[in-house]
């Protein structure tokens, strides 16, 4: 048998500071709402010897095998109780719902102090009247696959495992259940193409993802992120390559997880379905503070980062700013484009003037 | 109440305005006319249009060649949403309640997942090629995406009403479906009808000449 | 409003039939005949996508045919069809598009782009948005007879030099003839090896043929102008001649349009069907070997390919017999990827060799001929229109490459087995 360990520590006592300090301002905030635990006040104080409580010891199958024997067909069909059900639902209120909240909350708080205190990051030569090609359609739809079902699974599932405490307070039960079945069903039958996309993905970005020399160079000096230089860096820096590896690995255990818990079909038992949940939540809210970062930069937080992705073309001085190697080996191969040209390439555009008809030679 | 008016005559409203659209759509295209061929024929019009109809379900060499993806997604989003249309259990259930009162086999459940999934995978990624591949983006209007908008939004309430559990969940998925039947005649959603015109018409000009097209 | 403005508008209004509503009704903007077009693939500027080049009768049908449209008009919301239109579209109506017909076989709801781009261009001459060299040549053939402005005296200064050089008889306006004979001015003037080598195969072949010395001119400018007046009034000439001199068929020479606007839109110009048959020279050709009256010797040993002309084969259907003619003649005739119905225009057809103004695109545009030209690994590419030759010929000399264009008919006449021995 498989004992899930995760499920054995009981609180959340801090083994660093950090921990410490974030249990803190969590502690110090009113969670009521999350930890109430529905146990009878009506219990009494005092132990009675319950002559019910050697039966219950033995179907809670503390000490024996967790299994019996049954006629009934089917997973986890002998277990009349399972034992690990609590621990695992305590993690959930204790743990899991208050320190994955707060750390997300965490995470936007930080950017926006980082925002306050560098604004964007602009393109120090401003913008260049020239552009190189950095993503192909076919790239920029993956990618925006990936992006709308990424934010449609991450929205239904902060839903479903925040709702109780955040939600139910400000709509009331009965439209929260509504809510909560709707997203349910979302979650489960969008969630396999989270699959899809990531095999996507995984196949298209590999190759420029491996990482390569200058890449722990640009950890050491921080990615430009701490001072103010710009670090150099190839078609990928450092910081996206390991966003992609975590997106592939961590993707890995969110996709495997939830097929796990979405289709019953592999004979998994309900611990095991304890402990996808668990991988599931963990693997999910770490994704989903990653990607708020990778928002931050694409939107308010880098001018020109979010262009390639949305046109397919980049500005030359943000390339040679931000990808200063792929920059330079493009640019030596010619691939640098004038501002008009992409415009035409890509927009509604009028026709060069040697085709216009004002160039009409009349009588010929 | 609300939910009585979405069972009721607005149902019966969308219903009838996309019939009776439909219908005057199809018969305005086809009193415009068509001048008759006089060229002697080389081949025959009737087959040519026949063969036309169903030839272009597959596509030339020349377009497979360039972008897969937008092609790949075409035949998933559309099968898929026929699969579900036409062979999910409570739609029969309610086309046999509310339509007809026939009813056929449904698909089994595991299909009726396959199918969604590549509807939604096929619908999102035809409309990320609609405004991100450059043709695309220039070709397209304000109808293109509306239509877009409303088939997504009817398959994803009804997506959300899996569960089968709760009435407003259904009444969402309802009137979205309504919207988009009362939208359908003047759009071109009506592209599910006149591509049989288009591909005859055509069909029969080529097939008179002898082309296979 | 001018008024030539709007009785373009009042044309391009009459074109909108059951078939332009069906088609403007189908289409999904899915952007799949831009991989068709050769305009768009050799420069990968979106606005030569097909379907884009329609936008002026799109904007017309859809203010007058549909709800919306409809409903905008009567607001005073939508804006109607300008001048401006026409002129910002004149040059991808004219320019960007041969009328080759790819787009109308790849598109997945059946649209036939190609008849839609013809009709648009109908509102468009009326409306005087026409390159000058189009409507030079439209005007040329009205008064003159042909395009580049060939009058009989020519044709009969080139007979001739072609009766001189075979030494047979070139038969002109002979009453009760079997078959009448058409050429394109481009044969007149460039390639005058076709009148002689169809004198030498129909001697050989005991065909009965005649010229007529008042319709010899097959090229049609109206066609691909857009101008459906005066393309009647050229192929009425034809008919005309014919019924006078009485023939059973009129024979379509090489020229890919010529053989459009005789056999196919020529009835339907001027509203009635014709007392005699059309063909084109190659299905005569393949018509006499079957018949075993064209017999052919010896067989070229140089590998060879075949460039199929638009408009006779993916708009014309004559696909099988240039095939056929060529096997017989040449050991190795290796097909271009490609091939047939799907393949790739030579860049001048539907006026644009015409145009002056549209060389330099139509010569990118040849980027594709020579690409598959290069994959085919052909040093010898057999043509069956004049104007693709002329066309092709521009190209392979601007990218300096070495191929030779032969004509099909041309290639035949050399491996003619003449009264028993070989030419």
């Amino acid at each position: 048998m498989i004992r899930p360990k995760i499920l054995q520590f009981d609180d959340g006592d801090g083994r660093s500071a950090g921990w410490l300090l974030l249990l803190l301002i969590l502690y110090s905030l009113p969670l009521d709402t999350i930890a109430k635990e529905p146990i009878s006040k009506d219990l009494p104080a005092a132990a009675v010897l319950n002559p019910a409580a050697e039966l219950w010891r033995d179907v809670r199958q503390r000490d024996q095998p967790t299994t019996g024997s049954t006629q009934v067909r089917g997973v986890d069909s002998g277990v009349l109780i399972n034992a690990y059900g609590d621990q695992w639902r305590k993690f959930r209120m204790q743990q899991l719902i208050p320190v994955g909240g707060y750390a997300l909350m965490g995470i936007v708080i930080a950017l926006a102090v980082f925002y306050l205190m560098r604004g964007k990051v602009p393109i120090e030569g401003s913008e260049s009247d020239k552009k190189l090609p950095r993503y192909s359609t076919y790239e920029r739809m993956i990618h925006w696959f990936m992006a709308s079902i990424f934010l449609f699974l991450a929205i239904t599932g902060l839903i479903l495992l925040f709702g109780r405490p955040v939600l139910i307070p400000m709509l009331g039960k009965e439209a929260f259940s509504i809510l909560a079945s709707a997203c349910k069903e979302g979650h489960n039958l969008i969630g396999p193409l989270f699959l899809f996309a990531l095999i996507l993905v995984f196949s298209q970005f590999v190759r420029r993802n491996i990482y390569q020399k200058g890449d722990l160079n640009w950890l050491l000096k921080g990615g430009g992120i701490v001072g103010k230089k710009h670090v150099s860096s190839n078609f990928f820096n450092m910081g996206e390559k390991t966003m992609f590896w975590m997106l592939v690995f961590v993707g890995a255990v969110i996709v495997i997880s939830g097929l796990v818990l979405v289709f019953p079909l592999f004979g998994q038992g309900r611990e095991w379905m304890e402990l996808a949940h668990v991988g599931h939540a963990i693997g999910a809210l770490l994704m989903i503070g990653v990607i708020i970062g990778h928002i931050y930069i694409g939107t308010i937080g880098m001018q020109g980062a979010i262009e390639g992705m949305k046109t397919g073309y980049c500005d030359l001085n943000w390339a040679k700013e931000h990808h200063d190697l792929w920059a330079g080996r493009a640019e030596e191969r010619g691939e640098a484009l004038s501002n008009e040209e992409v415009a035409q390439l890509t927009h509604n555009h009028p026709l060069p003037s040697s085709l216009g008809v004002r160039t009409q030679e009349a009588g010929k | 109440m609300i939910g009585q008016f979405i069972d009721g005559p607005l149902w019966t409203f969308s219903l009838t305005v996309f019939l009776i659209g439909v219908v005057w759509r199809i018969a305005a295209i086809l009193m415009a006319g068509k001048r008759p061929d006089l060229a002697t024929p080389k081949g025959s019009a009737g087959a040519g249009a026949l063969r036309a109809v169903f030839s272009r379900f597959l596509p030339e060499r020349t377009v497979t060649t360039q972008g897969r993806l937008p092609l790949i997604a075409g035949y998933l989003f559309h099968l898929g949403l026929f699969a579900l249309l036409f062979f999910a259990q409570p739609h029969i259930d309610f086309i046999a309640e509310k339509i007809t009162g026939l009813s056929w086999p449904a698909m089994p459940h595991w299909a009726f997942i396959v199918a969604a999934e590549f509807a939604f995978a096929g619908l999102i990624l035809l409309w990320l090629h609609r405004i991100l591949h450059p043709v695309t983006r220039l070709l397209s209007d304000l109808d293109d995406h509306i239509g877009a908008v409303l088939v997504f939004l009817v398959m994803l309430t009804g997506c959300l009403a899996l569960a089968q559990a709760f009435e407003p969940l259904r009444l969402i998925h309802l009137l979205s479906a309504e919207l988009l039947l009362i939208y359908f005649p003047f759009s071109k959603l009506m592209h599910a009808f006149t591509f049989v015109m288009s591909r005859s018409y055509t069909g029969a000009t080529m097939g008179r000449k002898g082309v296979n097209a | 409003m001018s008024e030539p403005f709007d009785q373009g508008v009042q044309v391009l209004r009459q074109q909108i039939d059951a078939g332009i509503s069906a088609y403007f009704s189908s289409c999904v903007h899915c952007g799949l005949c831009a991989e068709a077009c050769l305009f768009y693939t050799e420069t990968d500027n979106p606005r030569y996508t097909p379907i884009h080049k329609l936008e002026p009768m799109k904007k017309l049908w859809r203010r007058e045919h549909t709800f919306w449209g409809k409903l905008g008009a009567l607001l005073g919301l939508s804006e109607p069809l300008t001048e401006a239109d026409f002129s910002e579209w004149e040059t991808l109506v004219y320019d960007s598009c041969t009328l080759c017909g790819r787009c109308s076989m790849v598109c997945p709801v059946g649209n036939d782009i190609t008849d839609m781009i013809r009709k648009q261009r109908e509102g468009f001459s009326a409306a005087g948005y026409a390159p000058e060299g189009m409507k030079e040549a439209t005007r040329r053939a009205l008064e003159i007879g042909s395009p580049m402005g060939v009058t009989y005296a020519t044709l009969k200064a080139a007979l001739a030099h072609v009766e001189k050089d075979t030494g047979l008889n070139v038969p002109v306006d002979r009453q009760g003839a079997d078959y009448m004979t058409l050429f394109s001015s481009m044969e007149v003037v460039n390639f005058p090896e076709y009148i002689a080598a169809i004198t030498r195969i129909f001697h050989a072949a005991g065909v009965s043929w005649t010229i007529s010395s008042e319709a010899f001119e097959a090229t049609n400018s109206g066609i691909q102008i857009g101008n459906k007046d005066a393309a009647a009034e050229l192929v009425n000439r034809v008919v005309t001649a014919a019924e006078k001199l009485g023939v059973k068929s009129v024979i379509s020479p090489e020229c890919g349009h010529a053989y459009m606007a005789i056999r196919w839109e020529g009835p339907n110009l001027i509203d009635r069907a014709y007392p005699f048959e059309v063909v084109h020279i190659l299905e005569l050709l393949d018509q006499l070997k079957a018949e075993g009256r064209l017999r052919l010797a010896s067989k070229e040993n140089t590998p060879m390919t075949l460039h199929d002309p638009c408009q006779i084969v993916r708009r014309g259907g004559v696909i099988q017999p240039p095939r056929e003619l060529l096997n017989s003649v040449a050991e190795h005739f290796i097909e271009m990827k490609d091939h047939g119905v799907m393949n790739w225009c030579c860049g001048g057809g539907g006026g644009v060799s015409a145009n002056e103004r549209a060389e330099p695109l139509r010569l990118q545009a040849f980027n594709r001929k020579k690409q598959q030209l290069d994959e085919s690994g052909v040093d010898t590419m057999v043509t069956a229109c004049a104007n693709c030759r002329i066309i092709l010929e521009e190209g392979i000399e601007h990218n300096e490459m070495d191929t030779a264009v032969i004509s099909l008919t041309e290639l035949i006449a050399d491996h003619l087995l003449e009264g028993g021995k070989e030419n």
